[in-house]
């Protein structure tokens, strides 16, 4: 067993959790934060992307709009290279209602939404994919971001200022001394050791699981309802800009280009367990119908991967829990204090990653009144650290940097242009990673392949790196495998199937995967 | 004279193009992209398994013939893929191709692992694995698609499937005694190292391909300078497992190669692209050349002609312009969904891309499922239905087009890369086609 004693634990690695673990540590809070999983595996890594401009909330949630506006402000200064400045269209697709943009126009002023109504010629001009029968378009702030880069930075900030990070650590048991709670008991996963770290505090950041942690302390039932929106990445980017449509909030209403990918999402489906969430065909079509009318021609693109995410919203008792969309979107701090008579515990729930750095600072200022001190904010202020920590992310900054390093470095994975050294020295940061926890980074194997011809490459080198055996190499082959199909399989047509089959050639036809000697067992993580 | 157009220029295309043209027909060859052999292993597949690993794939896939009715090899017979084979053999020869319908080689593949299959170049048997061998698997630093430790680690703690076998030679038809015999013995295992030489193809690149490498070693310069590096760290009695890329052009490199290092050496195919598939392209595409079949690359088809019961011409979008080929007799060999040959579309609906044929195999409820590593996708045994004289079938059975013929990939039924049995399918059904092609036009 391994005893650590802080001020703060923080659980949760998504990026309220990585916000907060941050911000904790930067007003002088010894802390360490800890996931059951990677950084990121959660809600954070399964979004469409978007960094909110606030326009999706001007007119249905004004407050969130402000707040939005504000954030995306910040962090686009101070999270950077997370961040790329694509911009963003409002547009009235034919049907929808044009009176809409004029509410939105209003709606925009009013909570300092930047935005500004442009010709239907110059939307179309700028990007020609759309809809040519589109009536209005605005143009508004609307970004998008890396949500792991996001997380990662935040992570490592916190490092900086002295927290620990603890991945793969699942919470068993949180104790308490009396009315007050002192420890949280923990698994490291990857080694079955037990850790106990004593602390005066817990913010329990853990999004649709906040629930399950809140119980673990022993709090009234906390009515988190997970709700489940799935998003479709489409090889290359069909647009530049962020393209929303110009209505109230719907299913498949944003297509998002992030990196070399655009993404549309999203649907909204309450579910039970944010464990178990399917793409169902039915909500597959329903995107591509509405990929559709934003862009005709949408369903002959190629569609790459699919997942689901689960929005960690807190119930509201003004709208039935069955309609999660219209569920608060606002970020609410449980205190469980009055609610339950225990001390020294806060959950966050809702919100959203456009204002993750704001929640923290919600959170962290109400714990400072609990504890009743005074310890100021300066998550704003200081830059994370990043590849570049003054330039926004450029969809073509990986093609510049290959270019540079042409010749002396391999590229490992075409489509996402990772390199040799990319791969063996985030391995070197996560030895016990698996691919999938590696891609978070790199983005192996996410481009039109899916890794068919970048698996075995990382397998061999993780290998060679002597950080792994041959039991596990071929384990985390088998499992990368598995997993990208997860994602392929709900969306698979078109040229998607005939990669798919180029791919089962190489692996069953050439290479006979199927038939690597037999493991021991299976690697889970 | 009787005129023929095949559609595909894969081992299915390419083979019935040979043998139509021997057959004294004038024969047009019509290619959308580079054809199937340059991405596949290299090698002729029969049966690999059943799902058990197949030891004489001629004798099995007797067996698969009468009890799977749906399986292509029901209506090629082993008699079909055994004139395949043969025809193949003969026309490449045994600097391209060597082995027999009724003993699979049991070869080491670039993770590891330990794949049946039929004919092999005779740079790679070596590799067949018996019980004792000692391999070095050599790396080439710059070669990021060979690891040579990933291959070596695996195969030193496989266990062998056909444990003592000492050596390949004919066996009865009527049992597989060898099968029999080894299940029960104990397996056998083999010595394996692994080292990496670092040896450039070419001067300042560290990102070279297998074609690239392959280009190389057709220079006898190259081969020594490779060999002088190699040389003095192998040991007495180890045969030298490398990435094939042992030659392109020069089907005697990877022999020169073996002489200079003084050890015995075999080539492991790669992912594409496939150098020993691209050789066994170039050896039967100019066999086709030279047998007089018209070659038409580039010729994406988009549309057809039906008439009298028969297809009278097929429309390809050219170079310049659309234009239309007629001829007595269409051959269709455009291989499965890999080539587009078969297309999925958003809506679930499946179709075959040249003449919108009736397709076998729709039925399977789901299509595609979850379980990456549970059974095979039945997606991907979709494909049209044929009889015995290898003319397209509809589901009841009925003739589609008089004069239309299928070989290969597109006819469904069996999982090809799982069981390894596509270039057998391929074979059987192309040299079936052709010859019922002649045959009527005769």
């Amino acid at each position: 067993m391994r005893k650590l004693a802080v001020d703060v634990v923080v659980i949760g690695g998504g990026s309220t959790g990585a916000g907060v673990v941050r911000d904790v540590a930067m007003r002088g809070y010894s802390a360490v934060l800890v996931d059951r999983a990677d950084l990121g595996q959660g809600t954070t890594g399964r979004f469409h992307g978007l960094m909110h401009s606030g326009g999706r909330y001007v007119v249905s949630d004004p407050l969130s709009a402000t707040e939005c506006a504000q954030e995306n402000a910040i962090l686009s200064r101070i999270q950077s290279s997370a961040i790329e400045m694509t911009g963003g269209y409002f547009v009235t697709c034919p049907g929808d209602d044009p009176a809409f943009a004029d509410k939105f126009l209003t709606g925009a002023a009013a909570t300092g939404v930047p935005a500004r109504e442009i010709p239907v010629a110059e939307a179309l001009r700028n990007e020609p994919r759309l809809n040519p029968g589109i009536l209005r378009a605005i143009e508004v702030g609307d970004g998008s971001v890396d949500g792991w880069q996001l997380v990662w930075g935040a992570a490592n900030s916190a490092k900086v200022h002295g927290a620990q990070v603890l991945t793969y650590h699942s919470v068993t048991r949180i104790d308490r001394e009396g009315n007050r709670v002192s420890a949280v008991h923990c698994t490291d996963l990857k080694s079955g050791t037990d850790v106990v770290i004593e602390c005066n505090f817990v913010l329990n950041c853990a999004g649709p699981w906040a629930g399950q942690i809140a119980h673990m302390a022993g709090a009234d039932p906390v009515d988190v309802i997970p709700g489940r929106g799935i998003m479709i990445a489409m090889n290359h980017r069909l647009v530049n800009r962020v393209v929303n449509r110009c209505i109230y909030p719907a299913d498949g209403d944003i297509l998002v280009p992030v990196h070399t990918v655009s993404i549309i999402g999203t649907t909204d489906v309450k579910v039970d367990d944010p464990d178990n969430l399917a793409i169902e065909r039915d909500e597959v079509q329903q995107m591509l119908d509405a990929g559709e009318v934003l862009i005709p021609g949408f369903r002959n693109a190629r569609a790459l991967h699919a997942w689901a995410g689960a929005r960690p919203l807190i119930k509201d008792k003004r709208v039935s829990a069955a309609d999660t969309r219209h569920m608060s979107r606002g970020m609410a701090v449980i205190d469980h204090t009055e609610r339950d008579g225990l001390d020294g515990m806060l959950t966050i729930g809702g919100g959203k990653l456009t204002t993750y750095r704001l929640m923290a600072e919600h959170i962290v200022d109400a714990m400072c009144d609990k504890l009743g001190e005074k310890r100021e904010c300066r998550t704003a202020q200081e830059n994370i650290p990043g590849p570049e920590p003054t330039k926004n992310y450029v969809v073509t900054h990986r093609l510049e940097e290959r270019e540079h390093d042409r010749l002396d470095e391999q590229i490992i994975c075409e489509c996402e242009l990772m390199s040799r050294r990319m791969f063996t020295e985030a391995l070197a940061v996560q030895p016990k990673g698996t691919l999938d926890d590696l891609r978070r980074q790199l983005r192996l194997g996410m481009g039109p392949c899916q890794g068919g011809f970048c698996t075995t490459r990382a397998t061999g080198i993780a290998l060679e790196s002597d950080h792994i055996d041959i039991e596990r190499a071929n384990g985390l082959l088998r499992l990368f495998l598995k997993n990208r199909w997860i994602g392929l399989w709900p969306i698979l047509y078109g040229d998607q199937v005939r990669q798919t089959a180029l791919d089962n050639w190489i692996f069953q036809g050439t290479l006979d995967i199927e038939h690597l000697p037999q493991q021991m067992s299976e690697v889970a993580l | 004279m009787s005129r023929v157009v095949v559609i595909g220029v894969g081992l299915a295309g390419l083979t019935a193009a040979n043998r139509l043209a021997a057959g004294g027909v004038d024969v047009t060859l019509l290619s959308k992209g580079i054809g199937g052999l340059q991405l596949g292993q290299g090698t002729i597949d029969v049966l690999g398994y059943t799902p058990d690993r197949v030891t004489n794939p001629v004798l099995t896939l007797a067996a698969i013939a009468s009890s799977r009715p749906e399986h292509p090899y029901a209506v090629i017979g082993a008699a079909g893929v055994h004139t395949g084979i043969e025809y193949l053999k003969g026309l490449l020869g045994a600097k391209l191709l060597v082995g027999d319908v009724e003993t699979n080689y049991q070869l080491p593949t670039a993770v590891g692992a330990i794949r049946p299959t039929c004919l092999a170049s005779p740079s790679m048997v070596a590799g067949h694995v018996r019980d004792g061998a000692k391999f070095a698997i050599v790396g080439l630093r710059r070669l990021k698609d060979f690891h040579p430790k990933l291959v070596a680690e695996n195969l030193a703690r496989s266990a062998l499937p056909d444990g003592a076998q000492p050596t390949r030679s004919k066996r009865s038809l009527f049992g597989d005694p060898i099968a029999e015999a080894f299940a029960k013995q104990t397996p056998g295992h083999l010595e394996v190292r692994h080292l990496s030489v670092d040896v450039p193809a070419r001067e300042n690149e560290i990102d070279s391909s297998g074609l690239t490498y392959a280009r190389a070693f057709d220079d006898p310069a190259f081969r020594a300078r490779f060999a002088e590096t190699l040389r003095p760290l192998l040991a007495d009695g180890e045969t030298v497992g490398l990435p094939a890329v042992l030659g392109l052009n020069d089907l005697t490199a990877w022999s020169d190669v073996a002489e200079k290092l003084g050890h015995p050496v075999f080539e492991i195919p790669l992912p594409p692209p496939s150098v020993p598939g691209m050789r066994l392209n170039a050896a039967l595409t100019a066999k086709a050349k030279a047998a007089g079949v018209r070659m038409v690359p580039g010729s994406w088809t988009v549309g057809f002609r039906a008439g009298n019961g028969g297809i009278l011409g097929l429309s390809v979008a050219a170079a310049g312009a659309q234009r239309e080929f007629t001829a007595d007799t269409f051959l269709l060999a455009t291989g499965g969904f890999e080539s587009g040959a078969l297309n999925l579309d958003s809506h679930g609906l499946v179709t075959e891309t040249v003449f919108g044929l009736p397709l076998a195999g729709l039925d399977a409820e789901p299509l595609i499922h979850g379980d990456y590593w549970g059974a095979e996708q039945p997606l991907f045994r979709v494909g049209v239905r044929v009889g015995r004289d290898m003319r397209v079938l509809d589901g009841a059975g009925a003739v589609v087009h008089d004069n239309l013929y299928a070989a290969g990939g597109i006819i469904g039924g069996s999982s090809r890369w799982a069981e390894k049995s596509g270039d057998g399918i391929a074979l059987g059904s192309a040299v079936l086609a052709a010859d019922s092609i002649l045959k009527e036009l005769s």
